[in-house]
């Protein structure tokens, strides 16, 4: 009986260190939490020694809705062709389980471009990179799925660059997630809907909140010079037959962006021949044949790959023909 | 303020008859528990302090534990000890754990929260804070056949 009742005590400490543990949350007891006060008092009546017990009072802690929701992106994020990535944390700063709607808006004011919305992504592996085909975009109007108090979902907003949009332009993503069971003023009730039985509160947050990124258009332009000197036999610049043309073609890229996959190709003239091994960039010989370096040429024409050119730099690839 | 709140709880019980659910020993002290929740608004910039039934509970809301107390038997009780373990979920509010008898240890030792230390999970002691209260208690010297009072403390949803 004795070793009984002790065995009941050390179960009932371990709980309430347990309870202690959970209760301890930045934005507070979690919501459906009893909160149950008991007094027990002890007095002397003549030579007895009494001790009573008050009843219980409990109240339920109600859910509290707050959230916070910042930019992870870098400003400004760089938008070039393909998709931009615009990062943001939703908090749920509230009490409850909760879940977000979130809504993209691309037409903010002040700026050169209204980026495309292509989707809402939020991040599944928690490495904070949008990662296609593993993170989950969200179908349009569906919320997030719920967050435990005090914790954090990583989104993905994810835009294209709008046809007109030019280099150097800025564009913004507003960004708004608000607490599924509703929003409004500080301390507007939701009788019946709080997490853990209880009623949802708004909170001092308004139960929304946002949060904006800025992507600025990051353009590469391609420009393209041909230009052509010729050597005749006698020494001038004669384009008489047996004549060598040297022709240069000058690849200049501008913009604040980069040029991709950038592959410079000529046709050799009709009445002219190709001058084996004549095939330069900057200046450096290129083999004829379709090999290992970035050339190749043929009678038929030359074809140079530059590869990624950044805005500000330029090649320059040169051949020779022959007049016939 | 402690005074005044302790007139105020004096006088309540004074009025009020102790419901018939009362816990009791037959003849004996009766303990009634209540909760209500405080709040305090500026009216002309006047303080006005409201208890209300608790409807909504929230985070940081202001609670008023009380505990009434009625001597209902025909002898008069000595050393009158009410103890009240402070429930997960709530802090002891700052002038009322300052002010009270508390533990910080689980009921264990006894006395003012100043000069109270807690040890934190590296074991290095610290300066209790109103959060650390585990307990508080009231000591009524004796109580007169039909004479009852109040005890009370604020605490803070955390």
């Amino acid at each position: 009986m004795k070793s009984a009742q002790i065995r009941l005590t050390a179960a009932s400490l371990l709980l309430s260190a347990s309870f202690g543990a959970s209760a301890a949350h930045a934005a507070g007891v979690v919501a459906g939490t009893q909160i149950a006060n008991t007094a027990t008092a002890t007095y002397d009546s003549g030579a007895a020694s009494v001790s009573i017990q008050s009843n219980t009072v409990t109240v339920r802690v109600d859910e509290l809705l707050n959230v916070a929701v910042s930019s992870l992106s870098a400003n400004p994020t760089a938008a070039g062709a393909g998709t931009t990535v615009l990062t943001y944390q939703i908090t749920n700063t509230g009490n409850g389980s909760e879940a977000f709607d979130l809504a993209a808006l691309t037409t903010v004011s002040g700026n050169g471009f209204d980026p495309s919305l292509q989707s809402v992504a939020y991040d599944t592996n928690g490495n904070g990179t949008y990662d296609p085909g593993t993170d989950v975009i969200l179908a349009t109007g569906a919320p997030t799925p719920a967050l435990a108090p005090d914790t954090s979902l990583t989104v993905f907003v994810l835009t294209t660059l709008p046809s007109g949009a030019t280099d150097g332009q800025t564009g913004q993503v507003r960004l708004t997630a608000t607490a599924k069971t509703g929003s409004g003023s500080p301390g507007t009730v939701f009788a019946g809907q709080g997490a853990g039985g209880g009623d949802a509160v708004v909170g001092a947050s308004t139960a929304l909140d946002s949060a904006l990124a800025t992507e600025i258009a990051r353009l590469a332009a391609v420009n393209l010079t041909k230009s052509a000197t010729i050597l005749d036999p006698f020494g001038t610049q004669q384009p008489v037959p047996g004549a060598v043309i040297t022709y240069s073609l000058l690849a200049t890229v501008s913009g604040a962006g980069t040029a991709t996959n950038l592959n410079v190709a000529d046709v050799i003239p009709t009445g002219t021949t190709y001058q084996p091994g004549t095939l330069t960039l900057d200046g450096a010989t290129l083999s004829d044949a379709a090999d290992a370096d970035s050339g190749q040429a043929s009678s038929a024409g030359v074809a140079v790959g530059l590869g990624t050119l950044a805005g500000g730099t330029s090649k320059t690839v040169a051949f020779k023909v022959k007049i016939n | 303020m402690t005074k005044l709140s302790l007139a105020f709880f004096l006088s309540l019980a004074a009025i009020a008859a102790l419901p018939a659910a009362a816990h009791a020993a037959p003849g004996g002290v009766a303990l009634h528990g209540d909760v209500k929740v405080e709040t305090t608004t500026i009216v002309n910039g006047v303080e006005k302090t409201v208890l209300a039934v608790p409807k909504i509970v929230i985070p940081g809301n202001r609670l008023l534990f009380s505990t009434a107390y009625r001597n209902e038997g025909a002898a008069p009780v000595q050393n009158f000890v009410v103890t009240n373990p402070v429930p997960a979920g709530i802090a002891v509010a700052a002038l009322d754990a300052a002010s009270l008898i508390v533990s910080v240890d689980g009921g264990k030792s006894w006395g003012k929260l100043a000069g109270m230390t807690v040890r934190d999970a590296k074991n290095v002691p610290h300066p209790a804070q109103a959060t650390d209260v585990t307990h508080v208690r009231w000591t009524v010297a004796s109580i007169a056949p039909g004479a009852g009072g109040s005890v009370a403390y604020h605490a803070v949803v955390r």
